[in-house]
């Protein structure tokens, strides 16, 4: 009888043994990736109540920029031999190797965010980084009325998301000749320190005759936002236009600091990411890329229902504290 | 108990102290680890510390050169900006198709030239290290973004150079990337070179005392360039393994690198007033850093606890180092 | 009971695990009283003071302080009987000022002071006690000179009201004439009826300033007298079981060939005019005051100062400028009279301080052979009877003699001729000394040639051939020793009757 208990227990820890999955960010500081965090702990939920168990393991690198780093995240969850992993790469080519070496070692990998120049990887679930920076160029060309002087902030070499979203806003303004570029070749760096420092220098130089700023991530459009604002020029006089919704980007484009944001639904990045691991782990095939959707919020309509949503993603009802 | 086996059995368990320090660590930090349940059967697996030697690289080959430094009463906070200017320079020479061997060659001289510029100063003009190598940690930083364009380098093609550290068969411990048996096989090298040459007593000569150095009739200017330039050629080395590992040339990788490197040697049972030190013992220091790194990320604690522990490590090697100084002296 | 002893030990014994620190000691030291207490480094001195003050417990023997029994227990019951010790190196606040200082710690209502009296009174109360009302009670402690940091030192210990006071060589850093200042001030101490304990390696200060003596030898009280009754050689033949003439080896020594010829040498500031002639086997004593340039001399014929002008030839051939690394080559070697900042390496072993500047006989390729340099060092330690566990022992571990003895056994194991000896005697105890200068007589009979500074004249007309001092960076002419006397040397270093015979 015992053993037979004792049997019957086995196998059905057996059948309960969960997936492992590893979710490996660019950083973890970032309100955006908490939200990442949010829409993997959604998809975890959801496969609970049908009786997939699923752990999630969300580590990120030490340093936010350190290729080497996040390379040894991705290591060490290859050698612990979780069920699979989901990246963000920090570099498109430096995390080339160590994703080879997971697939290699039966571990499957789905990338999102930013993309990877391999082709092991699962698939790629991301944002259409190119199309938010379109929407940007427009909004831009719109409110400056067709003409005037603008500067882009960019975010670090070797971003392939940021990158997109740069040649997607050069592209976006490309159907308004009034506009000419001051600054195309800075960037804003890793941390919102670093970001607020080079929008200083930047507007040290251009800020009297700018008109209009995109910033191409959640940091930059902080960093900046406040440079503005300490030399007066914020309010509208330079029309701003950030990416992605922190809290104080929002609470900027309420004060009338921001007058566009591009935001990305983080929440459901993560959300599909882990549903479409989970799928290809049960042996279900999967998309090779997935756009999780980009709009851009304006002071107008950020109250609207569909807007609020993802300008204010539950996190809390996801993640404790 | 006699006067005689007293003092022996003081004598042996300062020299057991200084020996096994860093070890009793590596076991500590290693059986750590083994608390967890879920730990267990992968951390302790050849996969596993294949790769926290992989992870290791870096830092120790890194250590081999601030070892010799740090003994000599100096120091050097420019590595991790000359890792990354020698990345750079490796992987610019690879994206112009230069040769392997003239590329490995050309990096490692970098770092040496680095270090010959940094020991010129020092000795020369009696200047700092602290000063003059912070100077040169900007020097060095600003010149690997400049010949980088700002940005990564990357190339075309495999190269024995990107095959360095690269991991065939990541299921078991063996084979190991070449690159964790140049840095076995260097510190091994350097250990005895420390230890038992008469260059390596002038090292310890004059990081003990300057001034008897050269009483004794030391060449203590000479020397020091020549030991900033060797550790040089060292970081050189470690630029080249962060190439390798990357497979590109990175000018803002390696961003505290130094700091590791110091944190190592310090665990390995160096004091930064010079005169003491040892290779071994910092090569071991890198992997205790390793295995905390390794172990908290799978125990999948978040960055904070394991940035604590590892200050605490730290803290808990100087703590220990001079408990047994004040036990040698009694 | 009319007059109690202020201090009376008797029998004290005190073991460290299997060392015996202390095997029987004995004294008494009347109230009024300044007592020395004179022993060779390890004769149990230290071990006695820290007894005294409370640091450490005794096995056996009793403590009896004005005929009440003593036995404190920690240093603050020591303090509150009224035992104030004064330790070799100083504890100030460096940055507090002097009133800060002599009043730190204090809690003046416990001790029975009144607290309407105000702190600056008390610290001024102190220092006139000492006549050093002088002092500037705001200054930094660390801006004045050590001398009177060593009055500030004892005037904090006097804010306690001590009966027994204990200097531990309180004048080791101190010049001449700060010597006798602090002597003055313990002097009036006595004359309050304070009792010191004056420890130090001076006999002639012990002299000067000390009522009575107790010497040490082994842990063990060997006699007491009275200071002015008592000659020097008797005490010293206590201290080291030895007579003076055998601390002073002297023989008949003919010297040869010039090894070392100095022509005008000056440095950048000092010396500014050198000329001396050393030959094989002469022992070429050289005085003068403390800054008239003697170890500049050397440090410039050694080549660690820059030869701003004149010529020197060794083995007759001319070589002016050069570095240490080639006069060691020349089979030149020095002494330092800094044994702890240049002399020695302290963290690294005896064999490596002994065979640093030739590795040749220890090592092949470059390689050290361990067990050959083991064995180098081991022959040396024996023949220069330096007292030590191991080769491989840092040489911090040592005594100072012992630290000396291994600093003059790297200039042997160099094999070198021409010896410069700066201070070699200074700090060490009497029977190392006696050990050294026996050294120096030997190797001078074996041929070298050496050069001895000193500022300790009795040594110096002890064991030199040749003498010639130093005054303002010129040295004068050399003569035999027998033509020089105290006096005549003391006046030629101060510029006196700079012409006389």
């Amino acid at each position: 009888m015992a053993l037979l208990l004792a049997m019957e227990t086995s196998t059905r820890a057996a059948a309960v043994e969960p997936y492992q999955i590893a979710v490996i960010p660019k950083g973890t500081t970032h309100e955006f990736w908490k939200s990442i965090h949010a829409g993997t702990i959604k998809a975890q939920r959801e496969l609970e109540a049908e009786g997939i168990p699923v752990r999630i393991l969300w580590k990120g690198p030490l340093r936010e920029d350190d290729r080497d780093q996040q390379i040894q995240v991705v290591e060490n969850f290859t050698a612990r031999r979780v069920s699979g992993i989901m990246l963000a790469p920090l570099d498109s080519q430096a995390l080339v190797k160590p994703v080879g070496n997971a697939v290699a070692a039966r571990i499957p990998v789905v990338v999102f965010d930013s993309g990877l120049k391999s082709d092991k990887h699962v698939s790629y679930v991301a944002t259409d980084n190119f199309k938010g920076g379109q929407l940007a160029g427009e909004h831009m060309g719109k409110i400056l009325g067709g003409k005037g002087k603008v500067i882009l902030l960019r975010y670090a070499v070797g971003s392939a998301s940021t990158e997109e979203r740069e040649a997607g806003f050069l592209d976006g303004l490309k159907k308004f000749p009034g506009i000419t570029l001051l600054s195309a070749d800075q960037y804003a760096g890793p941390t919102r320190e670093t970001a607020y420092a080079n929008s200083q220098n930047l507007l040290n130089r251009f800020g009297r005759e700018v008109d209009g700023i995109f910033a191409v991530n959640e940091n930059s459009t902080i960093g900046m936002t406040k440079a503005l604002r300490d030399i007066g020029r914020a309010g509208g006089k330079v029309k701003m236009i950030g990416f992605d919704a922190g809290s104080a980007s929002i609470k900027d484009m309420k004060s009338g600091d921001v007058q566009g944001l591009v935001v990305q639904n983080p929440v459901r990045m993560g959300y599909l990411g882990v549903k479409t691991l989970v799928q290809h782990l049960q042996g279900k095939p999967v998309e090779k890329k997935i756009d999780t959707g980009v709009v851009l919020v304006t002071p107008s309509n950020m109250e609207q229902q569909e807007f609020h949503e993802i300008l204010y993603p539950p996190i809390s009802q996801y993640l404790d504290k | 108990m006699t006067t005689e086996q007293e003092q022996r059995r003081k004598v042996i368990r300062s020299r057991l102290l200084t020996l096994a320090g860093p070890f009793i660590g590596l076991l500590f930090v290693t059986s750590l680890f083994a608390l967890s349940s879920e730990l267990r059967p992968v951390f302790y697996t050849g996969a596993n510390w294949k790769n926290i030697f992989t992870q290791t690289v870096i830092v120790s080959i890194g250590a081999l050169g601030m070892t010799m430094i740090i003994i000599s009463g100096g120091i050097d906070l420019s590595v991790g900006s000359v890792v990354a200017l020698t990345s750079v320079v490796g992987a610019r020479l690879l994206e112009h198709k230069v040769s392997a061997p003239v590329t490995i060659l050309a990096t490692l001289l970098t770092g040496g030239l680095v270090g010959l510029l940094n020991g010129s100063m020092i000795a020369g003009f009696r200047m700092m290290p602290f000063v003059v190598t912070l100077g040169m940690m900007g020097v060095t930083r600003g010149a690997a973004k400049w010949l980088a364009d700002n940005q990564t380098v990357n190339f075309d093609g495999e190269s024995m150079v990107t095959r360095v550290m690269e991991k065939v068969s990541p299921d078991t411990f063996f084979p190991l990337p070449s690159g964790v048996w140049i840095a076995l096989l260097l510190t091994l090298l350097m250990s005895v070179f420390m230890r038992c040459t008469v260059f390596g007593r002038y090292v310890f000569a004059i990081g003990s005392n300057e001034a008897t150095a050269r009483l004794c009739g030391i060449a203590v200017r000479p020397y020091k360039v020549l030991i900033y330039s060797i550790a040089g050629l060292f970081f050189g080395l470690a630029g080249l393994m962060q190439l390798s590992r990357l497979s590109q040339g990175d000018p803002s990788v390696a961003i505290g690198l130094e700091l590791d490197i110091i944190a190592a040697v310090v665990i390995g049972g160096a004091s930064l007033n010079g005169g003491s030190g040892s290779v071994i013992g910092a090569v071991v220091g890198a992997l205790v850093m390793a295995v905390l790194r390794s172990g908290s990320s799978q125990m999948n604690w978040p960055n904070y606890v394991q940035e604590i522990i590892i200050g605490i490590v730290i803290i808990l090697a100087v703590g220990l180092d001079r408990f047994r100084q004040s036990q040698a002296a009694r | 009971m009319v007059n109690a002893p202020r201090l009376q030990v008797e029998g004290m014994a005190k073991r460290f695990g299997a060392t015996v620190a202390l095997k029987s000691v004995s004294l008494e030291v009347a109230p009024g009283e300044i007592h020395a207490i004179i022993g060779e480094n390890g004769a149990g001195k230290s071990t006695l003071m820290k007894i005294l003050s409370g640091a450490c417990r005794p096995d056996s023997g009793s403590l009896h302080l004005d005929g009440v029994r003593f036995d404190p227990e920690d240093p603050h019951a020591a303090r509150q009987a009224g035992v104030a010790m004064i330790y070799q190196e100083l504890i100030l606040a460096p940055h507090l000022s002097v009133e800060e200082n002599i009043l730190l710690g204090e809690e003046p209502a416990r001790l029975g002071w009144i607290n309407s009296r105000s702190r600056r009174e008390q610290a001024r109360a102190a220092l006139a006690q000492l006549h050093y009302e002088h002092l500037p009670l705001g200054a930094p402690v660390g801006s004045l000179p050590i001398a009177e940091q060593q009055v500030v030192e004892i005037a904090r210990a006097l804010i306690r009201e001590p009966r027994l006071l204990i200097l531990d060589e309180p004048t080791s850093s101190l010049t001449q004439v700060d010597t006798q200042r602090l002597f003055a001030a313990i002097r009036r101490l006595r004359d309050r009826g304070v009792s010191v304990l004056y420890i130090s390696h001076f006999l002639e200060e012990c002299q000067l300033l000390c009522d009575r003596f107790t010497v040490l030898r082994d842990g063990e009280s060997v006699g007491s007298g009275a200071m002015a009754s008592t000659p020097l050689a008797e005490i010293i033949h206590r201290m080291v079981g030895r007579n003076m003439e055998e601390i002073y080896p002297r023989s008949a020594r003919s010297p040869g060939e010039v090894l070392l010829e100095l022509k005008g040498l000056s440095g950048r500031i000092r010396p500014s005019e050198a000329s001396l002639l050393l030959r094989r086997g002469e022992i070429l004593g050289v005085a003068g005051l403390v800054g008239a340039g003697r170890t500049e001399m050397l440090r410039a014929t050694f080549g660690l100062d820059p030869v701003a002008g004149g010529e020197i030839l060794v083995r007759s051939s001319l070589r002016t400028h050069a570095s240490p690394r080639q006069r060691l080559r020349d089979k030149i070697g020095l002494l330092s009279e800094d044994r702890k900042e240049e002399g020695l390496l302290l963290n690294r072993s005896l064999a490596d301080n002994v065979t640093m500047t030739r590795f040749e006989p220890v090592s092949r390729w470059g390689f050290i052979n361990p067990r050959v340099q083991k064995q180098v060092t081991r022959d040396w330690m024996t023949r220069l009877k330096v007292r030590a566990r191991s080769p491989f022992q840092p040489a911090a571990q040592l005594s100072g003699g012992n630290q000396q003895k291994i600093a003059l056994g790297r200039l042997l194991h160099h094999e070198a001729d021409i010896l410069l000896l700066d201070e070699p005697t200074r700090g060490i105890d009497v029977g190392s000394k006696a050990e050294i200068y026996r050294l120096i007589h030997e190797l001078a009979g074996q041929g070298k040639g050496i050069l001895f500074v000193s500022s300790y004249l009795p040594e110096l007309l002890g064991v030199c051939d040749t003498l010639a001092v130093m005054c303002r960076g010129v040295l004068g002419p050399k003569r035999p020793v027998a033509e020089w006397t105290e006096h005549s040397i003391i006046e030629a270093a101060v510029g006196a009757g700079t012409e006389k015979a």
